[in-house]
């Protein structure tokens, strides 16, 4: 599995971000880019939801409330 | 003037992009609300007259793109591509907000592919220029071949300029006549889309295309054309989600060049408010401790500030009870007057405070964005419990009135997560439970301090409402596991940029609410509250009439003052009356819970509301003409089992009657609007049976051990 090894956003620390480059779910990945994030966009990890919950996401010019799961299908650039 | 031509005009947009806003400038209270065809999906449409024009505008809910992942969206789909559908317009209106434009193109540039005339709208422009966003609009028309109209801000402004460039405009939308599409389809696509078309030889290219991605849900088509649909798939090798990723690329990478030359930022980004405040508001501890306060205040304000309106409403309702009943007859009619129709009505409009208050501040919260917020912070703990992060505002609305609580649910995306969260919300205590606790609760502890500053009668009140909360998560749990899912859930929500309330969009939501409240839940209450009416005032003619004589006999032998005469007959009337005789019909059932048939004949009249049962006990006690909780309790104290002597309320059937009016589904208002929200009897049917039976359980359990 060469997807594995990619860098997802949630190995990110808050407040760091990154390019996306591909989404590892195709449902989710084609769901996101309707609501604007594509691959190439520039994305941050704003801050995690407490109980152990979701990740806030700017996305270009967007905010976006991810859960864990849906962010995990984020694959960066690099 | 009278309009010669109607037109069905579809208002579509991306959520939160002004939309409801602009749809509530041009139709105000004009508005109907009801539902998509066989969903649960609200739909709001208006009409008015421009010229010889009349114009139905839809309102559909916000959608990004024709690929829909909810139900919400679904319902777009299901109408545009279907000429039959009640809802096909002929033409559209995109709204799309200028402060974000790119994004939104995405859904117009299918829409346009798909045939519509269609004019676009852009919104909060104003804001868009504020925040240093200059938009060159004449270019824009001219790269997406379309007419624009510019709207200011999210304020109900020129309303009438609108209408009338409307009317130019949708006069104008040029349909593209020639299907000269903007996506360039692939060889598959173009193979499946033409072989459809040979199906529905009326539909073009994309709307063929489109029926290749979603035929297994689209219910305009039937088995056989699927089946047809699906031969052409696969004879082709077609992948739905392959295409739509490779159709969304595209469109994309169409717009994408050209929007630089439109859109361009004078004075560098400015660092926006609202990041500002998320640091706050979604802050791990300061945000849950923000979201609190809020709720704190939201429950203040159903709890205390809503008691003075239902006061007056109450005391409007007695007071001209009373009035009618010395200004008619003695008879039947002035009776299903006054105490069928008039306190039917009373109980329906007394809802009205709690629920305008909660919906004026739940549509404050919203408009300003936070609410999306609040289902950030909370998404993973009530998922946990098949809830959705909304679901912490309807059960934290329920501590004062599960009614509200439950029309606000609307708001919660995913089919399972909101009906879920409208079964257990009623398990919170309400208000109307603290009255049946006030009077019982003396029964099962006494007036003690423990631990030298707890009141124990406050412990078990506030025991009581920590009951009603983890039932309540129990059950929501066991729902989980038992109701099937539909689909894939997903949380994905945009957090919209903070902005000031549109205090019309408010107003106009709290108007809706209440509205649909009276029309539909209102018409349940009345019906059921004169049939209770009628069970507790009637009975068998000749004993109705022989226990009224044999009371006022009694009561001249002892020489009771007016007072206490009129209360030993009602006392004596409610024991022969319908209800009496189902008391005595139900006691075999609830004997084991230590109950008897007084206490059974209660329990049917306050399936009204719960706090109907302080004032049977009263009636049944002969102590109607009081209904001051203390004087109730007293005389129950006095109450003796006839054979054995002893107290009926004993530790155990109190605490029995306690725990069933925790749990039990003791309100019609209740299922009246859960009917209303689900659009069922299904739902209020097992909720009534659920509750009923963890309420029977538990009581029985109470007076096993302890009675």
């Amino acid at each position: 599995m060469i997807q594995s090894v990619k860098k997802s956003i949630c190995q990110l620390a808050p407040k760091q971000g990154g390019v996306v480059q591909s989404f590892s779910n195709d449902q989710v990945g084609s769901k996101l880019m309707t609501m604007g994030m594509l691959p190439g966009t520039s994305v941050e990890l704003v801050r995690y939801a407490p109980f152990n919950g979701g990740c806030y996401i700017k996305a270009g010019k967007h905010y976006l409330a991810l859960r864990r799961d849906e962010a995990q299908c984020i694959l960066l650039e690099g | 003037m009278t309009a010669t031509k109607l037109m069905k005009v579809a208002l579509l947009g991306n959520p939160n992009s002004g939309k409801s806003t602009l749809f509530n400038q041009l139709t105000g209270l004009r508005q109907k609300v009801g539902n998509f065809p066989g969903v649960t999906v609200e739909k709001k449409s208006g009409k008015f007259v421009l010229q010889d024009l009349e114009i139905e505008l839809i309102d559909f809910p916000g959608a990004y793109s024709l690929y829909p992942t909810s139900k919400d969206e679904r319902v777009v789909v299901e109408s545009l591509c279907n000429p039959e559908d009640e809802n096909y317009p002929d033409a559209v209106i995109y709204v799309a907000d200028a402060t974000n434009l790119e994004k939104q193109l995405l859904f117009f540039h299918q829409l346009r592919d798909l045939g519509f005339p269609i004019v676009l709208v852009l919104s909060m422009l104003d804001i868009a220029m504020r925040d240093g966003l200059d938009v060159n609009i004449g270019l824009l028309e001219k790269e997406l071949g379309v007419r624009i109209i510019a709207i200011n801000g999210r304020s109900g402004e020129q309303t009438d300029a609108l209408k009338k460039l409307f009317y130019q405009e949708l006069y104008q939308a040029n349909a593209p006549s020639t299907p000269r599409l903007a996506y360039q389809f692939s060889q598959v696509e173009n193979a499946v889309a033409q072989q459809i078309q040979e199906i529905f030889p009326k539909i073009n290219h994309y709307h063929a295309l489109l029926l290749a991605h979603h035929y297994k849900w689209l219910s305009r088509l039937t088995t056989e054309q699927k089946n047809k649909i699906e031969a052409i798939n696969q004879q082709h090798g077609f992948v739905d989600l392959k295409f739509q990723i490779r159709e969304t690329m595209q469109r994309f990478d169409r717009f994408a060049p050209i929007l630089p030359k439109i859109l361009k930022i004078s004075g560098g980004e400015r660092s926006s408010n609202t990041e500002w405040l998320d640091r706050f508001l979604t802050h791990r501890l300061w945000g849950v401790v923000f979201f609190f306060l809020i709720m704190l205040l939201t429950f203040q304000a159903i709890y205390t500030w809503a008691s003075y309106p239902m006061d007056w409403i109450e005391w409007v309702f007695a007071w001209s009870s009373n009035q009618l009943k010395l200004l008619l007859p003695d008879a039947w009619f002035a009776d299903l007057l006054t105490e069928g129709i008039l306190a039917g009505l009373g109980g329906v409009l007394v809802f009205i405070p709690q629920i305008a208050i909660l919906f004026f501040l739940i549509s404050i919260l919203e408009e300003v964005g936070y609410m999306a917020r609040a289902v950030f912070l909370f998404d993973r703990l009530m998922q946990r419990f098949g809830l959705n992060g909304r679901s912490i505002v309807a059960l934290i609305s329920g501590g004062a009135c599960a009614i509200p609580a439950i029309m606000s649910t609307r708001t919660i995306a995913n089919p399972k997560e909101r009906l879920i969260t409208i079964l257990v919300t009623p398990l919170i205590s309400c208000s109307a439970r603290i009255p049946v606790y006030t009077v019982l609760i003396g029964f099962v502890v006494p007036a003690i301090t423990v631990g030298g500053i707890f009141n124990a009668q406050g412990l078990v009140f506030m025991g009581l409402y920590v009951l009603g909360i983890l039932s309540a998560l129990i059950s929501a749990l066991v729902f989980k596991y038992v109701l099937k899912t539909e689909g894939y859930s997903f949380l994905m929500l945009e957090l919209p940029e903070y902005r000031m309330p549109v205090f019309k969009n408010v107003l106009l939501t709290v108007w809706e609410k209440v509205k649909s409240f009276i029309l539909e839940a209102g018409k349940v209450i009345m019906l059921i509250s004169i049939v209770l009416w009628f069970l507790a005032s009637y009975g068998p003619p000749r004993q109705m009439e022989q226990a009224r004589a044999e009371a006022l006999s009694l009561a001249a032998a002892e020489n009771m003052d007016d007072d206490a005469t009129q209360d030993l007959v009602a006392a004596r009337q409610i024991e022969t009356s319908f209800a009496g005789y189902l008391g005595k019909f139900i006691e075999p059932v609830i004997q084991p819970l230590g109950f008897d048939w007084k206490i059974g004949i209660a329990l049917i009249t306050s399936f009204a509301a719960r706090e109907v049962f302080v004032g049977t006990m009263a009636t049944i006690y002969s102590i109607g003409s009081s209904d001051d909780e203390y004087s109730i309790r007293d005389r129950m104290a006095k109450e003796r089992n006839p054979i054995t002597g002893e107290p009926i309320y004993t530790l155990g059937t109190s605490l029995a009657l306690l725990l069933f009016y925790v749990f039990a589904m003791q309100c019609m208002s209740t299922l009246a609007v859960v009917r209303k929200e689900t659009g069922t009897w299904k739902w209020p049917a097992i909720q009534f049976f659920y509750m009923t039976a963890m309420a029977y359980i538990s009581a029985l359990l109470a007076y096993q051990f302890l009675g």
